[in-house]
């Protein structure tokens, strides 16, 4: 295993609140929405923002390699999630409803890649 | 208040089979991305493949809190993905940009299809008179 135990230590702090959270935030926004499949989509977009947040500001002053592991790859990396709106996406198309697979797939991607810039951009210049 | 209390309880049980799930994951994670340059596509292939699989398989609850959101969920991210692909959008390279998106989501459902199909064929092979 490379990086020291501290090290791993900070992804593990990090990463049991993002799943936590991930699991309470899908199952408090169910109720709300349509489908479950766009509690998924709200934490991964907001997990997006945040992330270009933090690397922005790792970008700019130097490596807080505590700081990046802890929230970066620990809390965020854990809180977001791939193979849940994957397994969204496949659940639509195996129903033979495409549109609405297409809509979940494109509206994550293009959500996600705005929400990224938006917040690497505000990390950066303000 | 006793029932009060037993929703306590079952709740902390389910918060700690996500959090023994998350806790490897997001190490393989990090320790597949410092080994390997390939911008998360292993883990995120990986977690859907084996979330697929789970799907497939009759699972107790518990089991999916374990391995389903605690695992697969912090095996993979979203988020790194799609950062990634910003950073390589801003510096106009957008060919690998649409590659590595193309190449995430193919992979990612390819796996999840294969790995839903092999769970189905393990439980007609465990269950054979369930009639599933």
């Amino acid at each position: 295993m490379d990086g020291s135990g501290s090290e791993a230590l900070l992804v593990a702090l990090g990463a049991i609140p993002g799943a936590w959270v991930r699991l309470l935030l899908v199952n408090h926004l169910q109720p709300m929405l349509p489908r479950k499949h766009w509690g998924t989509f709200v934490v991964n977009v907001t997990a997006c923002f945040f992330l270009g947040l933090v690397f922005a500001q790792v970008e700019r002053c130097g490596p807080i390699t505590g700081l990046a592991l802890l929230i970066g790859v620990g809390f965020l990396g854990s809180f977001s999630t791939f193979s849940t709106f994957v397994m969204e996406v496949l659940n639509e198309l195996k129903a033979s409803k495409y549109l609405p697979a297409l809509v979940l797939m494109f509206a994550s991607l293009l959500t996600g890649l705005v929400a990224a810039a938006v917040g690497y951009g505000l990390g950066s210049h303000v | 208040m006793s029932d009060h209390r037993f929703a306590l309880k079952f709740e902390f049980q389910e918060l700690l089979l996500v959090a023994i799930g998350a806790v490897p994951g997001a190490l393989l994670r990090w320790q597949v991305a410092l080994h390997f340059v390939d911008q998360n596509i292993l883990a995120n292939t990986l977690g859907a493949g084996l979330l697929g699989l789970l799907a497939g398989l009759p699972v107790a609850p518990r089991w999916q809190l374990l391995f389903g959101i605690g695992f697969c969920g912090s095996l993979t991210t979203f988020s790194s993905w799609t950062l990634d692909s910003v950073r390589l959008l801003c510096v106009g390279d957008i060919k690998s940009a649409a590659g590595l998106i193309g190449l995430t989501l193919g992979l990612g459902l390819g796996a999840a299809a294969l790995g839903l199909q092999l769970g189905r064929k393990i439980r007609r092979l465990a269950l054979p008179r369930s009639g599933l």
